[in-house]
């Protein structure tokens, strides 16, 4: 991993402003324009970005703040997924829709949200994308035998859309897929999709699996044991996992597992209005590096910061970054 | 003039029928001014609680956003209070004060200041009814259960009860098929009453629980919490064969969050009856397109206030600072409890309000709880009627956005209480405050809380409550917002 020790990161997206949701609202309803809602998006993303960059943030994203949801970005992308356009008033709820048909290769577009993002930061950038075990969970099924099946082919079409995003100059990307610890017995071909989805794509990938975040609240509860060791087939360079809110007794499972990838260490509780102080997030880094040598450790929240006011999100950004900081000076002496 | 029948039982049709008869002509007589008649709105309610905080026949003023009187006033009559023979001296006392300039009417001794009605000192003598219970209950002779219009509480509903053991019930039993069950099994019962609701659940649990052979009740983790200290006590003895089981809690029902944080997405099921409509509101009237924040101010009427000073020995003044003084040391304040509990009790049975209307200068200056802001109170209003009075439930709303996130993920909170489910609904009248035992009773706008749950995640539903034949009881619950 390039970069300096203990990378600092988002998990991906930043805070959405009340207005925004507004404007997203307003644009169901049809009471403003695409281009109006547009301009707003590239406002909005431009402010996110230099959030993170105020914040000291090594790794930036573009705060995802043009997504509905997790779900219905890429739902409406994917080719051959139908879209129910009046099944939802509210911009977070998600869209009714189905596949019926083979779905066709054809680009999702998401190299244009990088493009930008590129365009206003010199920082590191990590665009993240919803994962399609996550996916099939959300889409209606009528057309594969199997969800698995279902999981694969979208692998094979977003695969197309990974490549598309290395050869726009992407060089981080993440793929999400919180509904894992929902479903964990679904774990075996899970991976399997995140394999095809990820095959021959030149990027350095991590993998944020969480407890969900929707409305700012868990979906799930347990323990991380479920993933080891059929996580260790995953092809990806990084697992990025949740460890403020949950406390770190999952962490032996590194010290029981050894696993080929760096982790992704959540050390910001996105469900509290607390923000931590720098000391907390040394201490729970300091916590990993019993377990994991620096070199294999990055440093994150524990998920998005969406349901964050903005300035909880930009000061707990802030303490994260300043707690990497206190051990790197530790670790460097 | 614009009339309001809000709501007309059959048998008070030839009441409300002499109520106009008299009405008319004092209108003449009265020579109210042309544009207060007409925007002069007559209502005729139906109070659901027969003590309350109105006369029989009341008026509000309306002064705008700086205080300045408005052409608009009220004049609402409690069909249930209005009596035949003085209808005709109380609509034409009525209709006098609205020439009254601002300021305090005769016939009333007010103890506080206009303020929105969450703020009303009324709530600081709910405080001191549920801190005083025992006092209280010492005087009158009787429980506070007692004073319920049922004369029993929904809440200890064997049927209901054993429904809703039956229900977590299945939640465990799924959540154990998953392995998702945790080692121990939190349960909430916030607002505790006598600690009857909760000794039944328990009784219907361990029974289950030994008849299924499923070691759930050995893993049960079941809290008792309320704000008032000798309610938890009375409780706790009445939950005695669980004490394993039971642990009691002091904590303000507007923040559970605070004192059990350490639970924060543990407990898998949480249960209030009666607490929403025991938590400060404020409330909210439309009238030809705008908005009017409702204020409010005490008062004794006159001849409840000179017999009070007659008979504690006190001129106007020090019966005004008395009253400030119980709210504030109960019933201590003369050195003598007893006397102190009588004085409270005549206090209260007295205790009026009087409403005036504030206009607001625009919707973001309504007073809106947490979870909950001006975009959501439009969409709300567009659903409502046009000329309405609601309920803009604060307590209740604060209540519940700190206590969901206690909610396991597969958890969820039961309420049963006295619910609006729609704000249609407010088409039908006046819905309080009331009066229950020392204790204030108000309605509460499910209506709000169903948009304060999406925001926070949950889908708020409401059942009616089907154990008692005519109860109003409604039980709200929540599911998961996917």
């Amino acid at each position: 991993m390039r970069g300096p020790l203990l990378p600092t990161a988002g998990v991906g997206s930043y805070s959405m402003p009340g207005w925004l949701e507004r404007a997203k609202n307003d644009y169901l309803l049809r009471r403003i324009t695409a281009h109006d809602l547009e301009e707003m998006h590239d406002a909005a993303v431009k402010a996110a970005i230099k959030d993170q960059e105020i914040a000291g943030v090594d790794i930036v994203s573009d705060g995802e703040l043009r997504r509905d949801n997790m779900i219905d970005y890429f739902a409406m992308r994917l080719p051959g997924v139908e879209i129910d356009h009046a099944s939802k008033k509210f911009y977070y709820d998600y869209y009714e829709s189905v596949v019926r048909a083979r779905m066709p290769m054809a680009p999702l577009g998401l190299a244009e949200d990088f493009r930008f993002l590129r365009r206003f930061t010199e920082r590191r950038t990590k665009l993240s994308i919803t994962g399609p075990h996550s996916l099939v969970k959300r889409i209606r099924n009528e057309y594969y035998p199997s969800e698995e099946t279902f999981a694969i082919e979208i692998a094979r079409v977003m695969n197309l859309e990974l490549r598309e995003l290395v050869r726009a100059g992407a060089e981080e990307i993440q793929i999400d897929e919180p509904y894992y610890s929902g479903f964990p017995e679904d774990l075996p071909w899970g991976i399997r999709a995140i394999n095809a989805l990820v095959d021959g794509a030149d990027a350095r990938v991590s993998l944020h699996i969480c407890y969900g975040n929707r409305y700012g609240k868990p979906s799930w509860e347990g323990s991380y044991r479920y993933l080891f060791p059929a996580i260790l087939d995953a092809r990806v360079h990084q697992l990025t996992l949740e460890f403020a809110r949950r406390g770190g007794d999952d962490l032996q499972l590194f010290k029981e597992f050894p696993a080929p990838f760096t982790l992704g260490l959540g050390v910001i509780d996105v469900k509290s209005h607390d923000t931590e102080t720098p000391a907390v997030v040394a201490e729970r880094i300091r916590r990993a590096l019993a377990i994991l040598p620096p070199e294999r450790l990055a440093i994150n929240p524990d998920c998005g910061l969406l349901h964050l006011p903005r300035e909880v999100a930009f000061a707990k950004l802030g303490a994260m970054v300043e707690g990497a900081r206190i051990v790197r000076r530790e670790l460097q002496g | 003039m614009i009339l309001h029948i809000n709501y007309l039982p059959q048998e008070r049709r030839a009441a409300a029928s002499d109520l106009m008869a008299a009405l008319f002509p004092l209108l003449e007589d009265e020579a109210i001014d042309p544009p207060l008649l007409a925007t002069l709105h007559v209502h005729l309610d139906w109070i659901q609680y027969r003590a309350n905080f109105r006369e029989p026949v009341t008026v509000r003023r309306a002064a705008d956003d700086r205080g300045e009187t408005i052409p608009l006033a009220e004049l609402a009559v409690d069909l249930r209070q209005a009596a035949p023979a003085s209808l005709r001296d109380d609509l034409a006392r009525a209709l006098a004060s609205l020439r009254a300039i601002e300021g305090e009417l005769d016939d009333h001794l007010v103890v506080e200041d206009f303020t929105p009605l969450s703020r009303s000192m009324i709530w600081r003598f709910n405080r001191l009814f549920w801190q005083r219970l025992a006092d209280w209950e010492r005087h009158t002779g009787r429980g506070f259960e007692a004073a319920l219009p049922s004369g029993r509480s929904d809440a200890n509903d064997q049927r209901a009860v054993v429904d809703a053991v039956a229900e977590f019930w299945t939640l465990l039993v799924d959540l154990d098929k998953r392995g998702q069950l945790p080692p121990e099994i939190f349960a909430l019962e916030i607002g505790v009453g006598s600690g009857t609701r909760a000794a039944l659940w328990l009784d219907r649990f361990k029974a289950l629980d030994q008849e299924r052979s499923t070691g759930y009740y050995p893993r049960l983790r079941f809290l008792l919490a309320d704000y008032s200290l000798p309610t938890l006590d009375r409780a706790m003895g009445t939950v005695g064969a669980h004490q394993e089981a039971v642990s009691t809690i002091a904590m303000d029902a507007l923040n559970p969050l605070r004192a059990l944080s350490f639970l924060r997405y543990k407990i898998l099921y949480i249960h209030l009856t009666n607490v929403y409509d025991n938590l400060p509101a404020d409330e909210l009237v439309r009238r030809d397109g705008r908005l009017y924040l409702v204020e409010a101010r005490a008062y004794l009427p006159r001849p409840v206030a000179r017999r009070l000073a007659e008979s504690y020995g006190l001129s106007p003044p020090e019966l005004r600072a008395a009253v400030a003084r119980l709210v504030e040391v109960g019933p201590d304040l003369f050195g003598d409890r007893d006397r102190g509990v009588a004085f409270w009790r005549e206090v209260w049975d007295g205790l009026r309000l009087e409403e005036r209307l504030r206009r607001l200068a625009g919707i973001a200056d309504a007073p809106l709880p947490p979870g909950l802001d001006q975009h959501h109170l439009e969409d709300l209003l567009a659903t409502a009627p046009e000329d309405v009075r609601f309920h803009i439930s604060g307590g209740a709303a604060e209540s519940f956005v700190n206590t969901v996130p206690l909610l396991h993920p597969r958890g969820y909170l039961q309420v049963q209480d006295i619910f609006v489910a729609t704000m249609d609904e407010y088409r039908h009248g006046f819905r309080g405050p009331g009066k229950l035992d020392g204790s204030v009773v108000n309605w509460v706008n499910g209506a709000l809380l169903r948009a304060v749950g999406a925001r926070a995640g949950y889908d708020v539903h409401f059942a009616p409550f089907h154990y008692r034949p005519g109860s109003r009881t409604t039980i709200l619950y929540t599911t998961q917002r996917d």
